[in-house]
């Protein structure tokens, strides 16, 4: 049976998918038992998701094209 | 040596059987003149042992010590040939999984053995016994007959091929230290927790042989490792070195390059002739003589060094033979100039292709920017804008995370583009163009950041530096934390609390979940190892967990209503 402890240094890989059926097994077993760490699983998958598909930090192409547009003018101006 | 001596799941008689086949099977007179000896102390006649040096077939052994036996041989000589169906064949013979994980580190330490015997050329103790001469011939590097598998279908069946119960670094102390120096625990030590006395010699030896910087540093022996393992085409251990290598500091491009072709590298010339032995020591041990030693001396390397050289190169073949016996399973991706499809071309063809160096990001298969940076690179300023407009999020995203604020990445976005086209002539596709562009927006990023005075690096830090984190908030988030709020209020609140992290996991938790990079890339990008990577992602979730916590709990929810 793994410790909470155990299951924190595991963890990071966990979320990832990163881990092998053994320990996949010993780890889902304790978050089955352990409400503090079935509670940090659960909120962390649904941190990954949300940050995932929220599409933050896009710039917009109207911001985008115009400083596009100034680095294509001097290069081509560079050029002449 | 304890795996040896010990009447374990498989017998020693069955041990030193298959110690003596490996020795004389590699024609090494000195392995089989011990061998031979103490198979007579432990009774078995003499007529026995002249069959096994013979011709194994001959001796009358039961179905399974012959099926194990033949098993063992074939790992000795083709390890990358081993597939779980020979496991299987095993097994149907009765072996449980424990013997099977003693032979294949019989196997290893065999060949541990034998390298060791062939770098050492020691006096035989005793009389030296006639082996047959048509016996295994070491393959030459990269050479198609030996090193191909049987089918290719071996490289793709899954691994671990024996079980391997779950061993916590709290009650297991050497994983604890392994966790340590590595960063985390390698697949290659959890393969083995079914017989943890073995492994915990096994990791204790490897730290003697490895950790110690007063003979070899330890770049050194790591190089010597990823050379080693390049040449025995061993894919998990040459990504396993290369990320050590990179945690020890070293460019991930410069890694890749010894694994391709260690001559084409900056290492310096001694260190490249530290190479040329160690590849020719394990792998072509038939061409190995006395020469190659004295040619290591002029380049003044003392004889601790040279011994140091043998005994890593050793342990390198152990390792690389007990990856392949047990089918561990790869715990990040090898470089990209080392994966599969590559693999199986002779080396002196890789070579060929690619000159040597390490251009195979820039393959258009590997790359798809490939076309339009060549396109750029002649001039063409219609490839260079379709390449900005391509990867401008990535930029942009990677400006903000270490600047910290969105306006200020916006103002550092044409210093970037004008200095990747001043440079593009320069990229010599060694790795990927995106990479590249990276590399670009982070340098320039810095400059701003060193002129505001406002400097917190970004660079390998130790693997013990983020593992004292622990979460706090401990409710429960609500079952769809989507619905909560608008789409625009979730992504200004990710926003906030991503800007609101120490840019070392802002970085890495942008590149990751936001660009959606792989683990691996995001290493690449930032020219850190993956490790460093895993750490910092976890701690920059759970950091970004703790902030988004207040606003996605049950109780808030509950209170609203």
């Amino acid at each position: 049976m793994i410790t909470c402890e155990d299951f924190f240094a595991e963890f990071g890989d966990y979320l990832e998918n990163q881990v092998s059926p053994e320990v996949r097994k010993e780890l889902e077993l304790h978050v089955s038992q352990c409400r503090a760490c079935h509670v940090l699983y659960d909120s962390s998958c649904k941190t990954v998701k949300i940050v995932t598909e929220s599409g933050s930090f896009k710039l917009p192409q109207s911001v985008s094209d115009p400083i596009i547009e100034r680095v294509m003018t001097r290069l081509r101006t560079d050029r002449k | 040596m304890a795996a040896r001596l010990q009447e374990g799941a498989i017998s020693r008689v069955q041990k030193e059987r298959i110690s003596l086949s490996i020795a004389a099977d590699r024609q090494d007179t000195y392995c089989v003149a011990v061998d031979s000896k103490v198979l007579s102390s432990l009774r078995v006649p003499d007529s026995q042992i002249d069959d096994l040096l013979n011709d194994h077939h001959h001796v009358g052994l039961s179905a399974p010590d012959l099926a194990s036996l033949q098993f063992c041989l074939k790992l000795s000589r083709h390890a990358r040939s081993v597939c779980s169906k020979d496991i299987e064949a095993l097994r149907a013979c009765g072996f449980e999984d424990e013997s099977i994980l003693e032979a294949v580190v019989m196997t290893a330490l065999a060949v541990y053995r034998c390298t060791l015997s062939v770098g050492l050329g020691p006096e035989p103790d005793f009389g030296s016994r006639k082996i047959a001469s048509t016996r295994f011939v070491p393959p030459r590097e990269g050479a198609p007959h030996g090193l191909l598998p049987d089918n290719h279908e071996a490289a793709r069946r899954k691994g671990p091929y024996v079980s391997a119960p779950y061993l916590s670094p709290k009650t297991f102390a050497p994983f604890a230290i392994v966790q340590k120096s590595h960063g985390f625990i390698p697949n290659f030590f959890r393969a083995q927790t079914l017989r943890p006395d073995l492994l915990e010699a096994e990791l204790e030896a490897e730290g003697r042989i490895l950790q110690p910087e007063d003979v070899l540093t330890r770049m050194q022996k790591e190089c010597i490792l990823l050379a080693v393992s390049a040449a025995n085409l061993n894919s998990y251990c040459v990504a396993v070195h290369c990320n050590l290598l990179r945690g020890l500091g070293m460019p991930p491009e410069e890694g890749d390059q010894i694994a391709v072709d260690h001559h084409q590298s900056g290492l310096s010339e001694a260190d490249r002739a530290l190479l040329d032995f160690a590849v020719k020591l394990g792998t072509r041990a038939s061409e190995f003589s006395r020469e190659d030693i004295v040619k290591l001396q002029r380049f003044g390397f003392t004889e601790e060094q040279i011994l140091e050289c043998e005994v890593v190169t050793a342990l390198n073949n152990f390792a690389n033979t007990l990856q392949m016996g047990l089918g561990i399973e790869p715990d990040f991706q090898p470089p990209l100039v080392f994966q599969e499809n590559k693999l199986y071309l002779p080396v002196a063809a890789r070579r060929h292709s690619e000159s040597g160096r390490v251009r195979s990001a820039s393959d258009p298969l590997q790359d798809r920017d490939a076309g339009l940076v060549a396109e750029a690179q002649d001039g063409k300023l219609e490839a260079f804008e379709e390449l900005v407009r391509r990867h401008t999020q990535l930029i942009y995203r990677t400006l903000t995370a270490i600047l910290g604020n969105q306006v200020d990445a916006q103002d550092a976005m044409q210093d970037v583009l004008l200095a990747a086209f001043k440079h593009i002539g320069g990229f010599q596709g060694r790795s990927k163009f995106s990479t590249w562009l990276v590399s670009i927006a982070r340098n320039t990023a810095l400059q701003r950041l060193r002129r505001r005075k406002d400097v917190e690096s970004l660079d390998e830090g130790g693997y013990g530096e983020d593992r004292d984190f622990r979460p706090r908030q401990v409710r429960a988030w609500e079952d769809n934390p989507e619905q909560r709020y608008s789409n625009l209020e979730t992504r200004q609140l990710i926003e906030k609390g991503i800007l609101e992290l120490p840019v070392k996991y802002r970085v890495v938790v942008m590149l990751r979940d936001i660009e959606q990079l792989s683990t691996d890339e995001v290493a690449r990008q930032l020219g850190l190892s993956v490790p460093t990577v895993k750490i910092r992602l976890l701690r920059g979730r759970l950091m970004l967990r703790e902030w988004l916590s207040p606003h996605f709990t049950t109780s808030l929810r509950r209170a609203a209503q």
